[in-house]
């Protein structure tokens, strides 16, 4: 124990350079672009590997149950401290980021190979995790805020990578409206969405994150759990809980959740290595990231007698109507990104129902393990199935799946890992991590008590029809059936269609293995995150969780201890969605197209879905057609009229009329202002006098 | 050091003349480096100052108006260091920006010669370079005065004194914009005069007021108990509304869009950023400081003032297609904030507003100095016919996204800093005195935000990112005379963003003294 690095134990030092080492690579990434291109890439990946190699010595750390928390002198004048604090949660979650985030970076450097602006991209991918790296280590509320910013900043930056504007860079289907408002998106324009919508929910973050200092005192976690007096009176007030939301306002903004969700599918437009980061590893996860982090803190205070219930049941709530309202729009749209995209926001909407329903339970722990288990599971398959995408783009040209198709053949490894992922997200019974992890959720809401229970799981069992739906579609599409005319036409004019190279294939096949390797022990996986939140919600925050002891059910041996309730709606779902999408997609029984237009009814569902419930073009709407057009109104008829003609003429035609009438002379305007500028002159000289 | 301050205020002018002499007869280099000498000198003398804690010197002045005194305390330094830093570094950018102001000017001229004339004329290299030496000459011995005047105004200790310097730095100001500005600049200059000195004389006469019923105009004299209510009441009214037309608030804002777009660029560059923000500082100094009592009546109308402004500021910065005009605009809205921040009237809502001066001064100062180099190096400044100038003029893109981010109050950069504490104080008052009014003034200013992130990521949009146009094909980036000061800027406005106690150190007890906290 008596290594020591610059006066710090060794873990305290990893625990700083986990998210120091990525910054320090990015800052340092310029000047190597300019010395050799090529090496920029090696560079960026060995520091995200060190990153990475940084959380796992952590490890040891947050399975014996403890904490490191090391504080530095920051914001002297206002006594402020700056540190990290690596405690089980934060230690998991680091890992997840750091190899994500190291197999992503890997494939980049296939993905990215021979782009000019090369050196922009790896400053920028470094940030992101640097940035990311900062809100999972974080002690304090505002040092988050410096991270979630940076979140924020990145994604702006690598949405809009492709800031040339170049046709085949847009999202969207080019020309198509809905309610007058264009449905297809540049990348300038995606990155400026994506980086004001998340800023409203900033804005309410940084609101709550205020309310709490001023009557805490202080933005630091422990600092928050230790002396519970400021929640009394913030209780008293009345404010607690909508300090509490308005925090949550932020991971709604960065985590993509109703109603602030619009920003995700145009986010579409970066290279889809910053999709897979995006989605997988960083920003939409640093929303559910920051509510496992405040969650308990809040739950904790119900042993103080301060129920703050409304904070869970919207996070449920908001969780539950966000993974059905992507869900069912990601069963229609044509491009595969956008796809994933909606799919994305509709699982990061179970997280979030699984944790707001934690806080509604007496075991605070089962939601709050089988969230944070989801988040886990769906970082594999999602980044997986992500930069398996992004390899289709690259190779077919064309980002709509209507364009590819009949490509199993040719493409042998990607159509299995992708299969494989794609098992993870429908959740495929017994060998996915998907499984057990949405199968927890499910017991969660089920067992909860709480009374907005049965309405919860239905959301979440009809979301996991469609979600088993829409990933056999996506699946079908693109390897399944006949070649389309885009790839008949490519292999005409000579082009090989052949599977990835190893650079590339490598990170998707891995983490698509992995899938399904920690699939298969997923129960005692899930047991061991289990039993280490149990111990982590006990020491840190004093949440006891009551020791159920396991019912005897009609299930076999060894699924013991899951709910049958939920385990038969996982697998009723996973069945009914994955049939419905092989009679339409794999087995092409029935031909979509079709069928969409065989009756009214379909027709107008179909149509509702692809436009987004219409939410889309309302925000723009109401956000930013309506206020610019009172911004021009108010600039045509108040400032050019009232302040312009009305203010600066008229007074100045006054002054020089009166001038003229002073002075009896007509030598024009100007002399007006000497005029003035002598009266006051002569006004200090009077004085002067006095 | 002794007469330090003496030296930082009255050194640039008195050496004024020798910039003269020199630009004439040498030529705009050693004029600009001997400006930069003089000024880099100053600042060093201001900042060393500014270390060793509060500062104050005192000469003997005329029977009438008391004693003529600097002081460099915790409400002036960071706007004397603001503004000499900026004057510094500004100098260097100066020459090239006006190199090219004077080439233009001096072929128009030529052009008005030849078809008065009606014959052409040979141009000869030396009547060039003639012009150009008397001119750079002239130009930067007014920057001094320019720069002087506004330093005086900052530190000065007695209301007539403040006066005068508040007037000096008017001077040098109108002739610099009417000398080299755009478009019709002497209409403009007159413009800037009028109004401005229109808001100096009622700021004078609010002085009046309290000096003449005291006996005396040194601060060190103004007790606020010793004036008459209704008196003090009037006066303070008088000293808002004279400060308020410099800061250029809504409704007063009239002349700043004109001529923050016509000036030259490196004076836009210190207008904004350093100038106008001293209507603030006059605020700070002459209402929360010496008249608390009715401060407190007038904070809600200043909370309220500042939240329209930066609202209106920010929408109508939305409408422009001029990339000078928009940035004037946007200084509008960000004095909203700063007199949002004096309406909080709670010790770190001031803080708050100071520290937004400070970061506002480096965020405008580096999107001037880009908007000059689009101007020298396009040609145009008009939204619609720019756009793709990122992968032409890198370092200038990446210095402009650090300084929009800075208005923006993103952090890591230096703006983020100012913005929470103020918005704290801001919240801190609402929930103290349970007003709903202030809470949802504090929803508003937050809201606010949003706009101007909205307005500053539109711009940048609009001038870097997109199309590149056909004919801006061959853009080249900026000379190294202008980039180096703005990425100066940059990494000044990230040093501060991380660590701010640069600054809070001196604000944050300064403050908390005045409010009694």
């Amino acid at each position: 124990m008596a290594i020591e690095i610059l006066g710090m134990s060794v873990e305290v030092s990893a625990a700083w350079l986990i998210w120091i080492l990525p910054f320090a690579a990015a800052l340092i990434m310029p000047g190597i672009g300019k010395l050799s291109k090529k090496s920029t890439g090696y560079v960026a990946v060995g520091f995200a590997l060190m990153s990475a190699v940084s959380a796992v010595s952590l490890i040891p750390v947050a399975l014996e149950g403890h904490e490191v928390h090391s504080q530095i002198m920051w914001i002297e004048a206002l006594g402020l401290k700056a540190g990290v604090l690596a405690d089980p949660l934060s230690i998991i979650m680091a890992n997840v980021v750091g190899w994500i985030s190291f197999l992503i970076m890997i494939y980049s450097t296939g993905y990215m190979k021979g782009d000019k602006d090369i050196t922009r991209f790896w400053f920028w991918m470094l940030f992101f995790i640097g940035s990311m790296q900062l809100i999972v280590l974080s002690d304090n509320l505002l040092q988050v805020f410096f991270g979630w910013e940076g979140v924020g900043l990145a994604s702006y930056a690598l949405i809009s990578f492709w800031y040339r504007d170049k046709k085949k860079d847009h999202v969207g289907v080019e020309g198509r409206t809905v309610l007058g408002m264009l449905d297809y998106y540049s990348p300038t324009h995606a990155g400026m969405k994506a980086f004001i919508m998340t800023k409203v929910g900033d804005v309410m973050m940084i609101a709550g994150m205020l309310l709490i200092f001023l009557f805490a005192g202080t933005f630091g976690f422990k600092e928050l759990v230790e002396d519970t007096a400021w929640a009394t009176t913030m209780s008293a007030q009345g404010l607690l809980v909508p300090a509490f939301l308005l925090l949550f306002g932020g991971a709604m903004g960065k985590s993509a959740q109703f109603p602030l969700n619009e920003w995700l599918l145009e986010a579409m437009t970066g290279p889809t290595a910053v999709s897979a980061l995006i989605h997988a590893a960083t920003m939409v996860k640093a929303g559910v990231f920051l509510v496992a982090r405040i969650g308990p803190i809040v739950f904790a205070l119900g042993a103080a007698g301060i129920m703050a219930d409304q904070f869970f049941e919207i996070i449920a709530w908001v969780g539950g109507i966000t993974a059905l309202l992507l869900a069912t729009q990601g069963m229609v749209n044509p491009e595969i990104k956008k796809v994933l995209a909606y799919s994305t926001g509709s699982q990061i909407g179970y997280m979030m129902m699984a944790l707001g329903v934690a806080g509604l339970s007496h075991q605070y722990v089962d939601g709050y393990t089988a969230g944070f288990f989801h988040l886990i599971s769906h970082a594999m398959f999602k980044a997986s199935l992500f930069m398996a995408a992004g390899f289709l783009l690259h190779s077919i040209g064309s980002r709509f799946m209507t364009d590819m198709g009949g490509l199993r053949k040719q493409m042998k490894k990607t159509y299995a890992f992708m299969w494989a992922a794609g098992l993870g997200l429908m959740g495929a019974p017994f060998i996915t991590t998907g499984f057990w992890s949405k199968d927890a959720i499910f017991a969660s809401v089920y067992e909860s008590g709480s009374e907005w229970a049965l309405p919860l799981y239905i959301i979440a069992v009809v979301t996991a029809v469609i979600t088993a739906f829409y990933t056999t579609r996506m699946i079908g599409m693109v390897f399944f059936g006949k070649k389309s005319k885009h790839i008949q036409k490519m292999e005409e004019e000579g082009h090989h269609i052949h599977d990835a190279p190893l650079s590339m294939w490598i990170p998707y096949g891995i983490l698509a293995v992995l899938t399904i390797g920690i699939g298969l022990i997923g129960l005692s996986a899930e047991e061991g995150l289990h039993h280490m939140f149990t111990e982590y919600l006990e020491d840190s925050f004093g949440i006891h969780s009551a020791h159920v002891a396991a019912e005897a059910s009609i299930l076999p041996g060894f699924l013991q201890g899951l709910n049958p309730v939920a385990l038969g709606s996982s697998l009723v779902a996973f069945a009914t969605g994955i049939g419905l999408g092989y009679i339409f997609y794999i087995g092409r029984w029935v031909d979509p197209v079709k069928f969409v237009n065989s009756n009214i009814v379909f027709y107008a569902i179909h149509k509702f879905l692809l436009n987004r419930w219409y939410l889309n073009a309302i925000v723009y709407w109401c956000f930013v057609t309506t206020p610019l057009w009172l911004a021009r109104w108010v600039s045509r008829y108040f400032e050019k009229k009232v302040i312009d003609y009305g203010m600066n003429d008229g007074v100045q035609k006054a002054v020089g009329w009166s001038a003229k009438v002073i002075q009896g002379t007509q030598t024009g305007v100007s002399q007006s202002y000497l005029f003035v500028f002598g009266a006051g002159l002569l006004f200090v000289v009077l004085i002067l006098l006095i | 050091m002794e007469y330090a301050l003496l030296q930082a205020v009255f050194l640039p002018l008195l050496l004024s003349p020798v910039a003269y002499i020199i630009g004439r007869k040498l030529g705009p280099a050693p004029a600009m480096w001997f400006t930069f000498g003089i000024l880099l000198y100053t600042t060093i003398l201001i900042i060393n100052a500014a270390l060793s804690g509060t500062v104050e010197e005192h000469y003997p002045w005329t029977e009438q108006f008391g004693e003529f005194g600097f002081m460099l305390d915790g409400l002036a330094s960071p706007f004397a260091i603001m503004i000499y830093v900026l004057s510094t570094i500004l100098a260097i950018y100066s020459k090239p920006y006006m190199l090219h102001k004077f080439h233009q000017q001096f072929e128009e001229e030529q052009k008005m010669k030849v078809s008065e004339n009606g014959q052409t004329s040979i141009v000869e290299s030396t009547a060039l370079s003639n012009y150009v030496n008397a001119k750079s000459g002239l130009y930067f011995a007014l920057y001094l005065v320019f720069a002087m005047g506004m330093l005086g105004t900052v530190l000065s200790t007695n209301l007539i004194e403040f006066y005068i310097f508040f007037e000096v730095m008017l001077i040098p100001g109108f002739f610099l914009v009417a000398l080299w500005g755009d478009g019709p600049r002497r209409k403009i200059g007159l413009m800037f005069l009028f109004w401005t000195h229109a808001g100096a004389v009622v700021l004078l006469l609010g002085f009046l007021m309290i000096g003449l019923t005291l006996g005396s105009f040194d601060f060190a004299d103004i007790k606020e108990s010793e004036i008459p209510a209704d008196i003090v009441m009037y006066a303070a009214i008088a000293i808002a509304i004279g400060l308020g037309v410099k800061l250029a608030v809504f409704m007063y804002h009239i002349w700043l869009p004109y001529v923050h777009g016509a000036a030259p660029t490196p004076i836009s560059a210190l207008l904004s950023p350093a100038m106008i923000g001293i209507g603030a500082y006059g605020i700070f100094r002459l209402i929360v400081e010496f008249l608390p009592a009715t401060f407190s009546e007038l904070a809600i109308w200043f909370h309220i003032w500042g939240l329209v402004t930066m609202i209106y500021g920010g929408a109508m910065a939305l409408m422009q297609d001029d990339l000078k005009r928009f940035l004037a605009y946007s200084s509008i809205s960000q004095m909203g904030y700063l007199l949002f921040g004096i309406g909080s009237m709670s010790s770190l809502g001031l803080a708050g507003a100071e520290m937004m001066y400070v970061t506002h001064a480096i965020g405008k100062g580096i999107l001037f100095m880009m908007a000059g180099i689009i101007i020298v190096r396009v040609g145009t400044r008009s939204f619609s016919k720019l756009g793709g100038l990122a992968g032409k003029m890198p370092i200038t893109a990446v210095c402009a996204v650090i300084g929009a981010l800075t208005i923006m109050g993103v952090p890591p950069t230096a703006g983020f800093m100012g913005e929470w504490i103020m918005f704290y104080g801001a919240l801190e008052t609402a929930i103290s005195e349970g007003s709903t009014v202030r809470a949802v003034a504090f929803g508003l200013g937050l809201v606010a935000t949003a706009l101007t992130m909205s307005y500053m990521l539109w711009m940048l949009k609009r001038v870097f990112f997109g199309k590149l146009p056909e004919n801006l094909q061959h853009v080249k980036e900026g000379s190294w005379y202008m980039t180096i000061p703005m990425m100066i800027l940059a990494g000044f406005s990230i040093v501060v963003g991380i660590y701010p106690d640069i600054f809070l150190k001196t604000i944050i007890p300064y403050m908390n003294g005045v409010m009694g906290v």
